[in-house]
């Protein structure tokens, strides 16, 4: 089993899709480092891809290093450096777009939009911090 | 590029039917090659060709490496072949298939057979004439699969076959997808979509196209430019732009050659007045239809046979 959520979506594409599924997953503190990361092959019969476009991602992957290949044991996600609140915000990045977009088109002002995220932030709950959380972390 | 079928100008004529005209493509070693297309489209007639059923009336065919035409005995050794409507010796066993078949190919790997046989619960011992279709179809695979096939050729194999069987089907594919190149025909859009690197699209005995998946998905976006007021009727679309529809003050279109902001420019530049123009990438059924609606309106337009267009 794929130890991260991954939500194909038909007309995207694949390789981008599951990258951002690993990343996140990896700077979420889902994936920790030392995990072992599913193989190409596990990926492909798990996702119904094309073991290339596997392939591709895992490649991607290991050559920004995020996953590294350790001999006898297979791909394992790196030791990360310490991600910082920013650049897990940068994963949102795209969500935070669309929302905006779809806003503005709705003719909706940023502080209506503020106080729905503020709602629904709070109706979610918890203050749960992600496994990769460190102290100090701005 | 080492391609594992390629086919130079072929056509195939039935009486004065042309079921194939002028069809020119290439799969690469390795790839995973879906050939769509609507029911009658020459999908059929384009694998006989390549599995030396039917001789081909002008232009060639190399099928690993050899001329199709000269596909015979040994040299189906490295080839699988699973049509939709496979005949099997219905009064044989499974067990019994996969005992005859066996001897013919060197590279027959009874372990992987075995794992097929298990994976889909084949029940050995029964005859192929008491097997539901789903079943059939599990059998004919392990028969064309088990010699590891450096090509596997699938004339329709989803065909009337339940979600699970698919996957199954699909996964017994996965197994051998490095190694082997793989040319199916499917109706089944959204299973073929992220299993294929690369597609082709006959219409009436034409291809259309034949890419990559990536570029294919890359250069059709579906259109949505909303407008102040209603829009008027235009006759000024490019040939790029298919499949328009008009309702109220908004316009909708399948653009197929978007190159990112180049072609928003002169969208942009189209509809001067526009709100909103949203892109939306497309699923393969969407483009599908997209593409398939555009030829029958045009054939309707046209009153004749329908002119092909590239798109």
């Amino acid at each position: 089993m794929i130890p991260f959520r991954v939500q194909l979506r038909p007309g995207v594409s694949l390789f981008e899709q599951i990258v951002y599924a690993a990343t996140r997953a990896m700077v979420a503190g889902q994936l920790r480092p030392g995990d072992a990361f599913p193989s190409v092959r596990a990926l492909s019969k798990e996702l119904k891809i094309n073991p290339n476009t596997a392939a591709k991602v895992v490649a991607h992957l290991v050559s920004v290093g995020l996953l590294e290949m350790r001999p006898g044991v297979g791909t394992v996600v790196a030791t990360l450096p310490d991600s910082t609140a920013r650049e897990r915000t940068q994963l949102l990045d795209q969500q935070i777009e669309e929302l905006v977009v779809e806003a503005k088109r709705l003719g909706i002002e940023l502080d209506e939009t503020q106080a729905a995220l503020t709602a629904h932030w709070n109706k979610l709950g918890g203050t749960e911090k992600p496994a990769g959380t460190r102290k100090g972390d701005s | 590029m080492n391609a594992a079928i390629r086919t130079e100008n072929l056509e195939k004529h039935f009486g004065r039917t042309a079921a194939l005209d002028g069809v020119s493509l290439a799969v690469p070693e390795g790839a995973i090659y879906a050939l769509v297309g609507r029911n009658g489209a020459g999908k059929t007639t384009l694998m006989k060709l390549l599995m030396n059923i039917l001789r081909p009336s002008r232009g060639t065919a190399q099928v690993l490496n050899a001329d199709a035409t000269r596909l015979a005995g040994k040299g189906f050794c490295g080839i699988g072949y699973v049509s939709e409507n496979q005949q099997l010796p219905d009064w044989m066993t499974v067990g019994a298939l996969l005992d005859f078949c066996r001897p013919f190919y060197p590279t027959w790997d009874r372990a992987l057979a075995g794992e097929l046989v298990a994976q889909f619960d084949l029940p050995l011992d029964r005859r192929l004439r008491q097997l539901s279709r789903g079943m059939r179809m599990k059998a004919a695979f392990v028969s064309a699969l088990a010699y590891r096939p450096r090509l596997i050729v699938l004339d329709e194999p989803f065909s009337g076959l339940d979600p699970l069987v698919r996957d199954e089907l699909v996964d017994s594919l996965l197994e051998l997808a490095g190694e082997s190149t793989i040319f199916i025909s499917s109706h089944d859009l959204a299973e073929i979509e992220s299993l294929a690197s690369h597609v082709g699209y006959l219409e009436e005995g034409h291809l259309l196209f034949s890419e990559e998946m990536s570029t294919l998905s890359e250069r059709f976006r579906d259109v949505t430019v909303t407008l102040p007021e209603a829009a008027a009727a235009r006759a000024d679309f490019p040939a790029a732009c298919i499949d328009v529809q008009i309702a109220g003050p908004v316009v909708r279109f399948v653009h197929t050659q978007y190159e990112g902001a180049a072609t928003e420019r002169q969208v942009a530049e189209a509809f001067p007045s526009a709100l909103s123009i949203v892109y939306d990438p497309m699923p393969l059924r969407a483009i599908f239809l997209a593409v398939a609606k555009s030829q029958r309106d045009r054939a309707r337009l046209a009153q004749t046979n329908a002119r092909t267009v590239n798109v």
